[in-house]
């Protein structure tokens, strides 16, 4: 086992890829509660957004903040176009078949980003933010602000979504919907009008996210559409309800990913993290429940 | 609230089958991002290339129009993946040679087939190119498995196949020639630098893909011959926790250590990146990497930080250093034919053009009919050739395997650009294959300077 100070710097890493992991978590839980999708395509409509930006900012020569904005509009408009379209033919239909349907959006919007960003001749691009240029060091190595505001940022959307879906007429209106759209219709609740509200959000939460994520992680259109999958277990943990536990999940897990890291013999299966928890958390959520409803029917 | 509850049981187990095929997913991006790919392209733009392609054929201006020579090749293209941009230069020399004679009189028609990684479509690629297309030659073959999956199909059939190699039996079987060096080689190029800066320790790092034991046992070799501790190290791609196998990385070379990288460009790119936001990149004396990050892309994204600090193996004539007659036709058939060559300039376009020149050099001795036979002896008897784009001259020969290619350039980022660092070095003989393909097929001599 290597000396306590060699893990030191793998906290901090950690901790970032904790906060990335909770960026996209929390995002899927929030639409999930709002609409009762599991939207698979969350990672793909901020990949979007993020090389659309990098066309921008690099080929054309805008602004950053150009760029930042329309990377986070692509993604509400793409999001929402999705809601739109294809939300009240899918709304009575199984959750299961919700969430396939935007396995499709991924798939789709993945072939463009691929036809119109390619790789076929080495390409290598990157998105940095002007916070990158700033921070202070722990444990030796250097932390960047867009690491701070990462973590600071799913904070932020735990508690404010969190208190949106709770205290405003707005969020119960989602909440109330999520649960049963047809009961929430007669009561008045402009139905459409709330789900086009829940898909927009959403989608901005994901240009949010691409544009950290693409400067965080990678610029890269398999990456960023694919690392939602490593968020689906913290996800999973919470069940898709709670996003607190969504977002403590998704710092441990990245916590826990990297101080495996300098330990040789484990380092090479610290990608299974996320799957392993994820594993380990519905086997013990399952046990509790089996053990509840056991003490409920005796 | 009980069809709620199972709606929610519902949607869990759909997210738990999309998290188990997360590893479906992640395994096909890896092998997709292989650092197994050979060399990378480079952003720069063909606009300065001002040579007549004319020069490209025997009868300028004059257009083939005799029965075609049917020529075929086998790329990868895939998500994540395309090799496609090396057998689209190859038509595009091809086509320029159409344009200006042909060869005697006869257009080159190459079939360009294109696989996902598939053994049986990779099979079945090569028996329609042979069986329905009638191919007589294989020029411009670049994919991840090809060699391994079809190499014996070819020796059966007498096919000397012209190619840019990944897999192992692309270097190490008798029908099979590269024009590059492929990952081993070039990381031992790498790797070989660090070593002649007197690194104390070298971490070599590349994709977690079929084969990296193989290409890692170059840089061991080297290593554990100059008596300097070497590191193994594989990640999984795309690499989601750069910033943990920066430290990783940092920490096992020391101050006076070397990491050695082996993965394409988006991924090298992204282990960089996090290095330098961290800021490890002068924690340790040096930064290597194979072929692949030989890339202006990669050099602009980096920015001046990275300059003098990162030492990149090339297997091909630098293009923003070379101002030669073959990198300047090169340049021009680019802009006037390689509309479908997506990269431009770069590694990948450079390969299909020499490729494409060694098959018309060949093909251009025949003096009889093209057919398999007479085109493939005619491959074969290539024997040193001066492409213009290699350090060395190029040769087929009849040898049990073939690294015609096995001398290399270093390159290094200056200001957005990839910069000569290191002229023509000889791939050093203390890796057992290179000792072995030169104990059969010997040295082969520098090509002439300006050519």
């Amino acid at each position: 086992m290597p000396p306590w100070s060699n893990f030191e710097p793998f906290i901090v890493s950690g901790l970032a890829l904790g906060g990335v992991y909770a960026l996209s978590g929390v995002g899927l839980v929030v639409l999930y509660r709002a609409t009762g999708v599991l939207y698979l395509a969350f990672g793909a409509v901020g990949a979007l957004g993020a090389l659309i930006a990098w066309s921008l900012t690099t080929e054309a020569g805008a602004p950053g903040w150009a760029g930042w904005l329309v990377c986070i509009a692509v993604a509400g408009v793409v999001t929402l176009g999705y809601g739109l379209l294809f939300g009240p033919a899918l709304a009575r239909r199984d959750p299961l078949i919700k969430a396939v349907a935007t396995i499709g959006l991924t798939l789709i919007l993945y072939g463009v980003m691929d036809l119109l960003w390619t790789t076929s001749g080495g390409q290598a691009r990157s998105l940095s933010l002007p916070t990158d240029n700033g921070g202070f060091t722990v444990a030796q190595i250097q932390v960047t602000w867009t690491q701070v505001i990462a973590l600071a940022a799913g904070v932020v959307l735990t508690v404010g979504t969190g208190a949106f879906l709770r205290f405003t007429k707005l969020g119960t209106a989602m909440r109330a919907m999520a649960n049963d759209r047809d009961i929430t219709a007669t009561l008045g609740v402009p139905v459409r009008k709330v789900e086009a509200a829940a898909w927009l959000g959403c989608g901005i939460l994901g240009g949010i996210a691409g544009l950290l994520l693409a400067d965080l992680v990678a610029l890269d259109a398999t990456t960023l559409t694919f690392l939602v999958i490593s968020s689906l277990a913290a996800v999973l943990i919470a069940r898709l309800r709670s996003i607190t536990v969504t977002f403590v999940a998704a710092i441990v897990i990245g916590l826990l990913h990297d101080l495996l890291t300098p330990i040789a013999s484990l380092t090479s299966y610290r990608d299974m993290t996320p799957f392993v928890i994820a594993a380990i958390g519905l086997l013990v959520l399952s046990r509790h429940q089996v053990m509840t409803q056991s003490r409920e029917e005796a | 609230m009980r069809r709620n509850n199972a709606a929610r049981r519902t949607i869990l187990l759909a997210a738990a089958l999309a998290l188990a095929a997360a590893g479906c997913s992640s395994s096909s991006s890896s092998s997709g991002a292989t650092g197994s790919t050979p060399a990378a392209g480079s952003s720069s733009s063909a606009g300065a290339a001002t040579v007549d392609t004319s020069s490209c054929g025997s009868k300028p201006g004059v257009k083939a129009t005799g029965t075609p020579i049917p020529l075929g090749a086998i790329a990868t293209n895939q998500p994540g993946t395309s090799f496609t941009d090396i057998p689209n230069m190859a038509k595009a020399y091809f086509d320029c040679v159409n344009a200006n004679g042909g060869i005697n009189g006869h257009p080159i028609k190459l079939y360009i087939a294109t696989e996902q990684t598939n053994p049986a479509q990779i099979a079945a690629d090569a028996k329609q190119l042979v069986q329905t297309d009638k191919v007589v030659g294989i020029v411009g073959n670049t994919s991840i498995i090809e060699c391994s999956i079809n190499s014996s199909y070819w020796q059966k059939l007498g096919f000397y196949v012209i190619d840019s190699g990944i897999a192992p039996e692309c270097y190490s079987t008798p029908n099979s020639a590269a024009v590059n060096m492929g990952p081993r080689y070039s990381s031992d190029g790498a790797v070989q630098y660090a070593l002649a800066q007197h690194v104390s320790k070298v971490v070599f790092d590349q994709a977690n893909v079929p084969g990296t034991g193989y290409i890692a046992a170059g840089p061991n070799a080297l290593a554990k011959a100059a008596n300097v501790p070497i590191v193994d190290l594989t990640e999984n791609v795309p690499i989601t926790d750069a910033n943990s196998v920066a430290i990783k990385e940092v920490n096992d070379a020391g101050p006076n250590g070397a990491v050695i990288l082996n993965f394409t460009p988006p991924q090298a790119l992204v282990i960089l990146q996090a290095a330098q936001k961290l800021g490890l990149e002068d924690r340790v004396k040096l930064w290597g990497c194979s072929t692949p990050c030989n890339t202006d892309f990669l050099a602009q994204s980096l920015g001046p930080k990275w300059n003098g600090k990162l030492f990149v193996n090339a297997e091909l004539a630098p293009p923003d250093d070379t101002n030669t007659t073959s990198m300047n036709l090169y340049k021009a058939i680019l802009k006037q034919y390689g509309s479908s060559v997506q990269g431009g300039i770069g590694s990948f376009s450079q390969m299909g053009f020499t490729e494409a020149e060694i098959a018309v050099h060949a093909l251009q001795s025949i003096t009889g009919p093209y057919t398999v036979q007479s085109v493939n002896a005619a491959f074969k008897a290539v024997k040193d050739f001066n492409t213009g784009m290699l350090c060395q001259l190029w040769t087929y020969g009849d040898y049990p395997l073939h690294i015609p290619n096995n001398s290399d350039w270093t390159v290094t980022p200056k200001d957005g650009k990839m910069t000569t660092a290191q002229g023509c070095t000889l791939i050093s003989k203390v890796d057992p294959q290179i000792a072995q393909y030169r104990s059969v097929a010997g040295t082969a001599a520098y090509a002439p300077a300006g050519s």
